[in-house]
């Protein structure tokens, strides 16, 4: 007896081989335990608040270990400096200073823990330096809630929102567990008032929601955790295989980052909608898009937008000229490359999205005079998706000279006669992207469709359900659950 | 609270007692397929003292050991160019690209077999070993199994025939058996091999130190190039027949083919 409860302490406690997943047998069972409490002071808006906030902080404190102290202090200094801010009497400096308080802390907590490393690896390139790196670890989920706090300042500053009267709300709005460690970034001004709405989920909705945690988990766990098997080979050893290979690897990679995130997506607006609250979309099926203007209109939409409205705009945006406009675009890609991660190929990728987005932008008036049917159209599909799949393999691969290598390997020893062989090595494999191509494929209307089957069937169907998606996950499964992508981020 | 949230709460508690209280028992073979549990009642009612020795892990250091102890007299090196076998798990992705640049070097061929998630019953339940050295005719094999079996309850009982099997498929091969890289003490998997495999012809991986990749498991690419550079350092000296192994310049090569298999294949 003794030995089960020390065993479930160690699964309560932080282990940084393990932050907590959605999709993972620990945060299962905490949200058996979370879901009655919750249900029951859902109607008292202060027991409420508290309870979800102790939990967010337990809920990070299990993926990021001593870092919710950060996440505390983060949430302290701007709900303090939002309040001196509004406070009567202030003057237009005192207020800006408040702002640049704000914006020095989080950013400069982002900045160190982030880029710093980053800084001295290319100061000691510049200048033959010796300095030794710092021994840092990422907070789980820091450029998420960094931006959130950053937007919620802004607009307090701007008169956009109202600051909340308590930090408590405040925490509630920053630490919120479903979108905490890897978003969809949530904006103050949509989620605030639903906090103080405090209504009780539909049916609609609860079902809903488990609606997209399913779709989520068969996203995450099922696809992207089996396909990204094959496609760790290709980025491991790139040159290693043919040309068919990798490229099927790098259009296996396209996928399971689709996958991946947007599955992640789907579980955490899912959970959030049995919670009561909306969070709004955060992909809307990007690869359909057939120009880079609009694919970044449909991928990762929370961040994408952020950027529009927090550097793109301020930057002067579409208001400054023709080219200020493609200068700001692309400066706004590169902070949005920048932002994944803290090395060149990620100020790469996003420097070729921001010059995608400048050329597209540029032969607007001369696309837009040509015929629009479906040949043309394929083309552009093709020519969109060729591009966001190339980029990808930066993304992925562990150095620039793994990138060229994976790339060049496309033109190496390309041959349909492999066709054959890998699809009966590689059958399952197969399988499952044609699968997620299909459905991804498929009009939206459909995927409305679905959820609606789902919340009407019943109660015994929903069960049936659920658990052969989690048989399947064991099915498939490799020995250790692979965290999110985005988690780094 | 609301009816309609008592029933979904309802059908959460449900799924999860199915899934766990299944996880207390053994899994139904249908059509030859083992069905995997989850594994929370082992988890739970794990004993202490596994569970520590579990967190003992020690990570990361270049300098890697090799554990088992030095024999008496060397057998003479192999010095001949030969056509090289590996087979085994995901394990292979590290190992091959390494073992594919020691090939290189020293004049060997190299064909890679891996199959995900497979364990010494897999491969000893399937005519796949049989066959590969039919088409390859390897004079020499490298295998690499055991950390998928890690964990396995009375191991020696369950699985003891298949490794059995996998030594007589090999036959009179000359071959080196790697063992797991163990991230957790084992039940009895190393054990079982070394107690199977000819003196010789296992390499102890169990106690040396990786770089672990992010699953916790796997070791990185680099500590996988020390990992072979181990078992490489290790056989003039301990190996019952061992053959030319310099060490490569270059970290990663090409081997001449690699065949996949996935989890779900017989």
């Amino acid at each position: 007896m003794n030995d089960i409860l020390l065993n479930i302490r160690d699964y309560l406690l932080y282990d940084p081989q393990s932050p907590m997943l959605f999709s993972s047998g620990t945060f299962w069972a905490l949200f058996l335990i979370f879901m009655p409490l919750y249900g029951l002071l859902r109607g008292r808006l202060w027991q409420m608040l508290v309870f979800v906030v102790a939990f967010s902080f337990y809920f990070y404190y299990k993926s990021s270990g001593v870092f919710v102290l950060l996440l505390g202090g983060t949430s302290l200094i701007d709900w303090t400096l939002s309040r001196l801010m509004t406070a009567p009497g202030r003057t237009r400096l005192f207020r800006k200073c408040c702002v640049a308080l704000s914006l020095l802390t989080s950013l400069g907590i982002l900045a160190y823990f982030k880029y710093a490393n980053f800084f001295l690896w290319n100061l000691n390139a510049m200048i033959e330096g010796n300095f030794q790196p710092l021994d840092l670890i990422l907070p789980v989920g820091i450029s998420f809630y960094t931006f959130q706090s950053v937007s919620y300042i802004i607009d307090v500053y701007k008169g956009r929102v109202t600051p909340t009267r308590t930090w408590l709300e405040y925490a509630f709005f920053l630490s919120f567990f479903p979108a905490l460690v890897a978003g969809p970034i949530v904006r103050a001004d949509y989620f605030l008032p639903q906090i103080r709405e405090n209504r009780h989920a539909s049916r609609t909705e609860l079902y809903t929601g488990l609606w997209l945690i399913i779709l989520g988990v068969l996203k995450k766990a099922v696809v992207a955790d089996y396909i990204a098997q094959y496609n760790d080979l290709i980025f491991q050893s790139p040159g290693s295989y043919s040309g068919f290979e990798t490229l099927m690897g790098i259009i296996g990679y396209t996928m399971q980052i689709y996958c991946d995130f947007s599955g992640y997506s789907d579980m955490a607006i899912g959970i959030a909608l049995i919670m009561g609250f909306r969070l709004a979309d955060n992909f809307n099926y990007p690869y359909k898009a057939r120009n880079i203007s609009d694919f970044w209109r449909r991928w990762h939409i929370s961040l994408s937008s952020w950027l529009r409205d927090y550097v793109y705009i301020p930057l002067g945006g579409n208001r400054k000229g023709t080219a200020r406009t493609y200068i700001n675009n692309f400066a706004t890609m590169l902070v949005g490359g920048l932002w994944h991660g803290a090395a060149w190929k990620f100020v790469f990728w996003g420097a070729m999205h921001g010059g995608g987005l400048a050329i597209h932008k540029a032969s607007r008036p001369w696309l837009d005079r040509l015929p629009d049917i479906w040949p043309l159209k394929a083309l552009w599909w093709i020519v969109t998706m060729s591009f966001v799949a190339a980029l990808w393999v930066f993304f992925r691969a562990d150095s620039w000279e793994d990138s060229w290598l994976v790339l060049s390997g496309v033109f190496n020893d390309f041959s349909l006669a492999y066709v054959p062989a890998f699809a009966s090595a590689r059958m399952l494999w197969l399988i499952l992207m044609i699968l997620i191509i299909l459905a991804h494929a498929l009009p939206s209307r459909f995927h409305g469709l679905a959820a609606r089957w789902f919340v009407a069937s019943p109660w015994w169907l929903k069960l049936l359900l659920f658990l052969v998606v989690v048989q399947l996950v064991l099915e498939l499964r490799s020995e250790d659950v692979s965290p999110f992508i985005y988690f780094q981020f | 609270m609301k009816r309609h949230y008592i029933e979904l709460w309802l059908l959460l508690l449900a799924a999860f007692v199915v899934v766990a209280a299944a996880s207390a028992f053994e899994m139904p073979e249908v059509c030859g397929h083992q069905f995997r549990h989850s594994g929370i009642a082992e988890a739970i009612t794990a004993s202490r003292d596994t569970v520590e020795s579990q967190l003992a892990e020690v990570i990361v250091a270049d300098s890697i050991e090799c554990p088992v102890p030095a024999r008496t007299f060397p057998m003479p090196m192999d010095t001949t160019s030969h056509t090289i076998l590996f087979i085994g798990d995901s394990m292979l992705e590290g190992l091959g690209p390494r073992l594919a640049a020691y090939a290189e070097k020293n004049g060997h061929t190299l064909y890679n077999v891996v199959w995900y998630s497979s364990t010494s019953e897999v491969w000893g339940r399937s005519d796949k070993l049989k066959n590969y050295i039919e088409k390859i005719r390897p004079g020499f094999i490298f295998v690499s199994l055991g950390a998928n079996e890690l964990f396995v309850r009375d191991i020696a009982a369950k699985r003891r025939q298949y490794v059995e099997k996998i030594v007589a498929d090999i036959d009179t091969i000359p071959f080196v058996w790697i063992g797991p890289p163990n991230w957790k003490d084992d039940t009895g998997i190393n054990e079982l091999i070394a107690s199977v495999a000819p003196k010789g012809t296992f390499f102890l991986s169990n106690g040396m130190t990786f770089q672990r990749s992010k699953d916790g498991a796997h070791p990185t690419r680099d500590s996988a190039c020390d990992w072979l550079d181990s078992v490489a350092r290790w056989m003039p000296q301990n190996a019952l027949h061992p053959i030319r192994m310099e060490r490569p310049d270059k970290k990663h090569g090409r081997p001449a083919r690699i065949f996949v298999h996935q989890p779900s294949e017989k």
